[in-house]
């Protein structure tokens, strides 16, 4: 199967001389096409860093991002936003909708900046919304609408121009426990049946254990990796819980 | 602590971000106070007390003036509050009393007003002595204005804001009220509600607009009746341009977001549904502008009218830069002496022009009307011919026998067709001749005196008068620069006796300066108050709504939209918000100033394209510098 993320060695150093600290110490990291991969670990341990870095909205100090078949590196600023338009899809933990722009039309921004056809755009938001469930939500605004409702509008704009990598930070840190349930099921459907490479990184063993690998990072440095295998999502979520036992930290955090 | 002390450190704390709001008071306190105390100088009041239409002007000026002031400082407030709910709502949540943070939000909201017009008042009074050194030096100090500090302007200023500043921080105190708490913490995450088209206002937007045009072309016969249709017109022009900017501008926006094809095509989507949403807001700022360039725009063109036709007046009454009539050959070399040693105005050329004053009667009934019993006067073809070389225009004359061309007289608007086929019998004590005019010139060669009825015919004919008359020899100059030739014409002035009948452009130019001073000076200063308020208007309102904006951006960067984008939308949007008002103000300009070139009498009859044009020009470089000043300032705010 084909490799969307190749990371090699990545460092990233925040501050100058006098205070210096590491964000990420030599971190390596493939995923494959289809993969829904999970990323863990305590407050302060790069998992933002590392989504950043690999989101293109920042840089490292040093080692390779190569993003399917893209070397990050080598990009400008302009490359690099032609990118994330064509080859990115993110959903955020406050949604990141636009207020001034109705449920359909957030939805469908990626693809009015790639200017697809008008009808080609509207058959597409169609299909996405009645996969996430809100095609009766098209024209409403997002300050109508429940948390719920907007994260799976960011989901629904997040895979609609087919990505060839969706990143989901704390997708669900503001949903309750239904709504976080539905968008999980949803991305793993969006994994199995449409081949959809995710990384999602969170601080929430029930929504990582819905994964099919979950990654454990501290201090900028892989701490494990878990793979769900032959596991039922059960037995998967007390490992991750085990490991976060371990690392410290972590559970806390989960609530 | 009392709550006042609270109050205070919250200013002096905060005070980064309160400077946005506290720079856009001090700028409304700056432009009031400026016009204000303009107002009150005893120049201008002793010209309102004797005229009318100056009057208008500052009544006209002075309302759209306290509106702007109003409308601008609601807008800042507003933002200002809408930015600080949040805080308040944490102090709420502590455990203080709705009472105790309302007083607190009234004492903050006083305190900065006060300072503001304190620091107004003086910046005012800077700024006022700025623009009249300005416009004395650009007037060549042809008008005496005096600026001190005029206590009933800062009466007036102080009363004005006083109000403003009590609703203002009354809706300060009101805040804590009028808001849930839940709603305070929510303050930036509520949305707007995208606003629906209505065909009545849309409608009632042009009715009333077409209402005012009307009204401005009506004329009264009383003061009372001026006022009354003035106030008509003031209620008529903002309401509608306000109501215009609420309702037309969303069928505009709603009919962009129809056509798909293109509303769905990149950015477009991001600035129409922003600038939509904004429709509200945006629309009191839209009037403002469109109004401010309105007044703005007329006053400066009414005033460069006025210099402008002064200058085409001076040069047509006194063509030459000096004439005189050469009797004395002495006298006459003395004075040649002195241009000509002038070196700070080298002569350009000088001629002398012979003139024949023959009696005669003209077969035209209007141009012997004109002429009555004076005299009609003469000068040959080659010597007009040459007048026109050394002045540098064309409409060189070709004439053989008794063949004429008349000369049109200043302050006339004759025309050829009264001059062509008719005859002048000219009578001279030992004959008749009869000529005959082809046609009419309108270049004037020599100094205007009553009845201005010259006649350019052949150089035989005029060798043949010249043996029965005596030809009147003008020496005339034409020097470089001639606008500033003050201390030359002094001296000439003294060197010459009555009979002479010196002449000059810069004394006639300076004449019609000083007559049209204050009309000027009140037109010029208005222009330059009412251009710092549109500007600060648009960018001070482009500025906060960056800051308001910014959380949206930072969405689009993360969704891939490009720096070339984002900065092509802003561009897009503020393309929007500055060009709707300069249109609508252009328009709203063409009618203030077909009314005031009906009231002012210097301004009737004489072609105003030119000038017009010019300051059309002016103003909307300058309104383009503020353009390309917005969108940089924005930038930077939104892209960091």
């Amino acid at each position: 199967m084909k490799t969307i993320v190749e990371a090699k060695q990545l460092k990233k150093v925040y501050g100058n001389s006098g205070t210096v600290f590491t964000a990420l110490d030599g971190i390596d990291l493939t995923i494959r096409e289809g993969e829904f991969v999970g990323i863990m670990g305590p407050s302060g341990a790069g998992k933002s860093t590392l989504l950043n870095v690999l989101a293109t909205i920042d840089e490292v100090s040093s080692g390779e991002v190569t993003i399917d078949g893209e070397n990050l590196l080598k990009m400008n600023e302009e490359d690099l936003s032609a990118f994330r338009r064509n080859k990115l899809g993110f959903i955020f933990q406050d949604y990141n909708l636009l207020d001034t722009l109705t449920v359909k039309e957030n939805i469908l921004l990626p693809l009015a900046l790639a200017k697809v056809t008008t009808a080609a755009l509207e058959r597409r938001v169609i299909e996405v919304a009645d996969k996430f469930g809100i095609s009766n939500l098209l024209e409403k605004y997002p300050y109508q609408i429940s948390g719920g409702q907007k994260q799976r509008t960011a989901a629904s704009r997040s895979i609609i121009a087919k990505p060839s990598l969706i990143l989901a930070d704390e997708p669900t840190g503001a949903l309750d426990s239904k709504s976080a349930t539905d968008l999980l099921e949803t991305l793993k459907e969006l994994s199995e049946e449409d081949k959809a490479t995710i990384l999602l990184v969170t601080h929430d063993a029930f929504a990582a254990s819905y994964c099919q690998r979950v990654i454990f990072i501290k201090d900028g440095r892989l701490f494990t990796e878990l793979v769900k295998g032959n596991y039922s999502r059960k037995e998967f979520f007390q490992k991750i819980l085990d490991v976060l036992a371990a690392i410290g930290g972590g559970v806390n955090d989960a609530l | 602590m009392t709550l006042f002390d609270l109050a205070k450190k919250n200013v002096t704390g905060n005070f980064r971000s309160y400077l946005l709001y506290f720079l856009s008071m001090i700028f409304s306190v700056v432009i009031y106070y400026t016009f204000v105390s303009f107002q009150y100088s005893p120049e201008v009041q002793m010209g309102i007390e004797s005229s009318n239409s100056l009057l208008n002007i500052f009544i006209g000026a002075s309302v759209i003036l306290i509106l702007f002031v109003a409308v601008f400082i609601f807008y800042s407030n507003s933002f200002f509050t809408k930015k600080r709910k949040k805080e308040v709502g944490l102090y709420s949540l502590l455990g203080m009393r709705k009472k105790t943070i309302g007083k607190m939000l009234f004492y903050e909201n006083l305190i900065m007003s006060a300072a503001a017009i304190v620091i107004g008042i003086i910046f005012g009074t800077f700024l006022s002595k700025l623009f009249t050194m300005l416009l004395l030096r650009l007037l060549d100090s042809a008008v005496e204005v005096g600026f001190g500090i005029s206590p009933e302007a800062i009466i007036n200023t102080f009363i004005v804001f006083l109000i403003i500043t009590l609703c203002t921080s009354f809706n300060a105190y009101r805040l804590i009220y009028r808001f849930k708490l839940i709603e305070l913490f929510q303050a930036e995450k509520e949305g707007e509600q995208a606003p629906k088209a209505s065909l009545v206002p849309a409608l009632l937007a042009i009715l009333l607009i077409g209402f005012s045009y009307w009204l401005g072309f009506q004329s009264s016969s009383s003061d009372l009746e001026l006022l009354l249709i003035l106030g008509l017109y003031l209620v008529s022009i903002v309401l509608g341009t306000y109501l215009l900017f609420r309702f037309l501008t969303i069928y505009l926006l709603r009919f962009a977001q129809k056509r798909k094809s293109s509303y769905y095509r990149g950015i477009n989507i991001i600035g129409i549904s922003q600038l939509l949403y904004r429709i509200n807001g945006n629309a009191r700022s839209l009037t403002i502008i469109a109004l401010l360039s309105a007044v703005t725009i007329s006053a400066i063109s009414v005033g460069y009218s006025f210099y402008y036709t002064n200058e085409v007046q001076a040069e047509k009454d006194s063509p030459f830069s000096y004439a005189y009539i050469s009797s004395d050959k002495e006298i006459d070399s003395q004075l040649d002496k002195v241009i000509t040693s002038d070196s700070l105005h080298p002569v350009i050329g000088q001629t002398e022009i012979p003139v024949l004053n023959v009696v005669g009667e003209v077969s035209n009934p209007l141009l012997q009307d004109y002429l009555e019993e004076g005299p009609v006067k003469l000068v040959s073809e080659s010597t007009y011919n040459k007048a026109l070389e050394i002045l540098n225009l064309d409409g060189s004359v070709n004439l053989s026998g008794t063949e004429a061309v008349g000369i049109q007289p200043l302050l006339t608007e004759y025309s050829s067709a009264d001059y062509e086929g008719h005859t002048v019998t000219l009578k001279t004590p030992g004959s008749e001749e009869k000529i005959r005019f082809t046609t009419m010139a309108e270049d004037r060669i020599i100094p205007w005196s009553y009845p201005d009825f010259s006649v350019i015919i052949s150089d035989e004919l005029f060798k043949d008068l010249a043996k029965q008359l005596t030809p009147i020899p003008i020496a005339s100059y034409e020097v470089e620069d001639e606008k500033t030739t003050k201390e030359t014409f002094d001296e000439l002035n003294k060197l010459t006796e009555e009979g002479t009948q010196l002449s000059s452009y810069y004394e006639t130019y300076r004449r019609g300066l000083e007559t049209a001073g204050l009309n000027l000076f009140v037109l010029g200063f208005l222009s330059l108050v009412f251009l710092a308020a549109t500007g600060s208007v648009i960018y001070f309102k482009q500025l906060t709504e960056a800051h308001e904006d910014k959380g949206r951006y930072e969405i689009l960067h993360k969704i891939g939209v490009s720096k070339k984008e984002t900065s092509a939308t802003i561009r897009m949007q503020t393309l929007f918000v500055f060009g709707l008002p300069l249109i609508i103000g252009m328009v709203h300009g063409a009618v203030i100033l077909k009314m005031c070139s009906n009231i002012f009498s210097a301004l009737i009859g004489t072609n105003l394209t030119v000038p017009i044009a010019i300051s059309v020009s002016g103003y909307i470089i300058i309104y383009l510098f503020y353009y390309l000043l917005t969108i940089n300032s924005v930038k930077k705010i939104v892209m960091k």
